[in-house]
């Protein structure tokens, strides 16, 4: 009888024991966080640690684990097979399509749908993140390329206006002129040009656009490679004068890459760099450049066309990750204040980045809106001029240029990377070889790339 | 029938931890990749089988050509350049009476510092303008300064010539470690017999490590063969493909464009071109030993 009694005894703890541990399990989503910052950074690390104790009081069936992660390609597929990626991550505008085709991102169409924002999205945007229709990541930012200017070699080449403003050049003809006046005066390279990995493709493409070029051109629904065309070739042989004729670039463009230019602003080893609004806190907080010596400006026209790169930065999702789990990221988005909803967490999120911002000398100054609703950028543009701590005359023309109609263009559809690679490999052998045919290297890119376009693009 | 294997158990048994890990750690994934390279995937799972369609994409690649080509170059160059180095730097140790020990260490330093390090290191001592160090010390001779890794046909020889730096000393502490075995009575007998050094070193030493040398240049063509890291970070295969290599293409297939299937069909063709290499010179070997 007492022997039965305890076997009862034993069996119910057991199953209340059993029970209430399905029942936590239940009840608690675990939102493993993949942008938390570095432990280095303390002043976004104890930002974060406010965002997340105000987003458990909110959503109390949510843990948010930290799980730093910075988007790396030599690390992503073993993390996302092994099905150790955050639920939430950061990546780039040239990953998504390749993430999705790999099947290692979530469909998270659904979700945005219940929340609305899948109408709120800038349309090019949402065309980077979507492939057949459905959506698989939101943005954080994006960017438009400009010019980044450091002002101290500005002020000695004697470049500076009255007003305190760089007399900056408008053109790309210009800019060879002004970077030999700037060289002849200080010593130190007029514009750093990339031509170390595919960032070097990436950088020409954006010169080659405002020669009038078009990279890939569609025929018949067929993509064709357009590398060698004429404007292509006077864009290169612009650079190739840049180095050659007017010798203004930096010691070695084929060892500078994406860092090392905005290392190169930084330290004053250049005095031009094409660069984004949304990397600076690169030469600022990385590398220590005083605020007041950091313009942003127009890239330099070109004889056909005045176009600005854009590109950005998406949050993506693991694919192993559940509907309540991506329902608990995008809810954190919005106390971060990067979600297209104003709420007083979203608000107070704004406030927080632009503190955190001001506490290690980053420029407050707009992002780039990857979202179009109206409230949302109002109240972002209210936080911005609130918090503002560089003058505004320093980036003014940027901003006026990349609202004005026409002016931002997405990068080239297919392969891009590969195009990339194609251009920076053009781009070094015209910058270490004084006689390097460039009709010649064109046409080898040309090709190289058409066989790639008709094998993985032009067969579906 | 099994009385007959009784007496090998005991030595089955102590292989048996070798076998298991060297099955699951080395042979699976050695077996997995050449089935991966006939199928197409998904990251890292297989989807359907495309018999050799990764091949075609992969040898029809623009890239390919030069890194296949690139790769003899390193080989040859490491040849040229790195094959003698060690077998010298060993003779020279073995002479030496004092500070033997110091010597020693010193050679061997390089292998001790991680390799990503030393590399970087290394970007210094090429680096261009004035502040490079190899500009700066040739700059005292009056030279002007050289972007050198950016010069299409010298960037391989002075890829190679670091590694060399890198890699010659653990190589001469074996042919150190050969070179000692040698009996001494041969050189007294010798020396009796009135050879002077250089008659010692061609008829004693170098018969000695003829064997050692042999095998030691077949691992450093298959080292060689497989060089990733120096041009990686040293150049990323730069300017204009002048340095890429086998293995950093499959480096980019695989975690740059995630396409792990032409990856492995990368890394099994580089292993297909080593066997038969190797076959190669075992046959010449073995005629020029007849």
């Amino acid at each position: 009888m007492f022997k039965k009694l305890f076997l009862l005894l034993l069996l119910t703890t057991l199953f209340f024991l059993v029970s209430s541990n399905i029942l936590v399990a239940q009840q608690k989503i675990v939102l493993r966080l993949g942008m938390w910052p570095e432990p280095t950074l303390k002043g976004d690390v104890e930002m974060f640690e406010r965002w997340k104790k105000e987003f458990e009081k909110k959503y109390p069936n949510v843990q948010v684990v930290p799980a730093t992660y910075k988007y790396s390609p030599d690390t992503f597929v073993p993390l996302a097979e092994s099905g150790n990626l955050p639920t939430i991550f950061e990546t780039w505008f040239t990953e998504p399509q390749k993430l999705i085709a790999g099947g290692f991102v979530k469909d998270i169409t659904n979700e945005l749908r219940k929340k609305g924002w899948d109408k709120l999205m800038n349309p090019s945007v949402k065309n980077i993140l979507s492939k057949d229709g459905r959506i698989y990541g939101v943005p954080r930012d994006a960017y438009a390329l400009g010019m980044y200017l450091n002002l101290d070699l500005f002020q000695k080449a004697g470049l500076m206006n009255p007003d305190g403003t760089p007399n900056y050049p408008r053109t790309w003809s210009e800019l060879a002129k002004f970077a030999k006046i700037i060289k002849d005066k200080t010593g130190k390279a007029g514009l750093c040009l990339l031509a170390k990995d595919n960032a070097g493709g990436w950088h020409f493409t954006q010169i080659a656009w405002n020669f009038g070029a078009k990279l890939e051109v569609q025929r018949d629904g067929k993509w064709y490679a357009n590398l060698n065309s004429k404007e292509v070739i006077s864009a290169m042989n612009f650079v190739r004068d840049l180095k050659w004729k007017y010798n203004v670039l930096t010691d070695d463009p084929t060892s500078e890459d994406w860092g090392s230019g905005f290392e190169a602003i930084a330290t004053g080893r250049s005095a031009m760099y094409l660069g984004a609004q949304d990397a600076v806190n690169q030469p600022t907080q990385v590398y220590g450049l005083p605020l007041d010596k950091l313009a942003i400006v127009p890239v330099p026209a070109g004889p056909k066309g005045h176009y600005s790169l854009m590109g950005g930065t998406p949050y993506m999702f693991s694919a192993k990750a559940s509907s309540e789990e991506i329902m608990a990221a995008l809810n954190f988005l919005e106390i971060m204040g990067k979600a297209p909803v104003v709420t007083p967490e979203s608000l107070a999120g704004m406030k927080a980045d632009a503190e955190n911002r001001i506490r290690n000398g980053v420029p407050v100054i707009p992002s780039f809106p990857a979202w179009i609703e109206p409230n949302w950028l109002k109240a972002q543009e209210d936080i911005v001029n609130r918090y503002r701590n560089v003058n505004m005359a320093l980036y003014n023309d940027y901003y006026n240029w990349i609202k004005k109609r026409g002016v931002l263009r997405p990068e080239e559809p297919h392969l891009t990377q590969d195009m990339y690679a194609e251009l920076t490999k053009v781009l070094q052998a015209v910058l270490t070889n004084k006689n390097a045919d460039i009709v010649k290297l064109l046409d080898t890119a040309n090709k190289n790339l058409q066989s790639l376009l008709d094998t993985y693009i032009n067969k579906k | 029938m099994f009385r007959k294997y009784r007496k090998d158990i005991s030595g089955w048994l102590i292989m048996l931890p070798g076998i298991i890990l060297f099955s699951f750690y080395i042979w699976e994934p050695l077996l997995a990749s050449i089935v991966m390279s006939f199928y197409s995937a998904k990251g890292i799972r297989l989807e359907r089988f495309v018999g050799l369609q990764n091949y075609i994409a992969v040898l029809n690649h623009p890239d390919f050509k030069s890194a296949f080509s690139n790769t003899f170059s390193y080989t040859f160059w490491s040849l040229i350049i790195g094959f003698l180095v060690p077998i010298i730097l060993a003779i020279i140790l073995n002479e030496i009476i004092h500070f033997k020990g110091f010597f020693r260490i010193s050679i061997y330093l390089p292998n001790v510092i991680p390799g990503l390090a030393v590399t970087i290191m290394w970007l210094f001592i090429y680096r261009a303008g004035r502040t490079g160090l190899l500009n700066i010390i040739l700059g005292n001779f009056g030279f002007p300064p050289q972007a050198w890794l950016t010069k299409s046909h010298l960037v391989i020889p002075l890829i190679v010539l670091f590694m060399t730096w890198r890699s010659a000393g653990a190589t001469t502490l074996i042919y150190l470690a050969g070179l000692q075995g040698i009996d001494q009575e041969l050189y007294e007998a010798a020396t009796i017999d009135g050879a002077n050094i250089w008659a010692r070193l061609k008829y004693i030493t170098l018969p000695q490590i003829y064997n050692l040398a042999r095998t030691l240049l077949i691992l450093q063509i298959i080292f060689v063969f497989q060089v990733l890291y120096e041009p990686l970070v040293l150049t990323n295969g730069g300017p204009n493909n002048a340095s890429i290599s086998l293995m950093l293409l499959v480096y980019k297939y695989a975690f740059e464009k995630f396409d792990y299937p032409k990856a492995v069909s990368v890394s099994v063709i580089i292993a297909l071109v080593l066997i038969i290499l190797t076959g190669l010179y075992n046959k010449l070997v073995k005629e020029n030993e007849m």
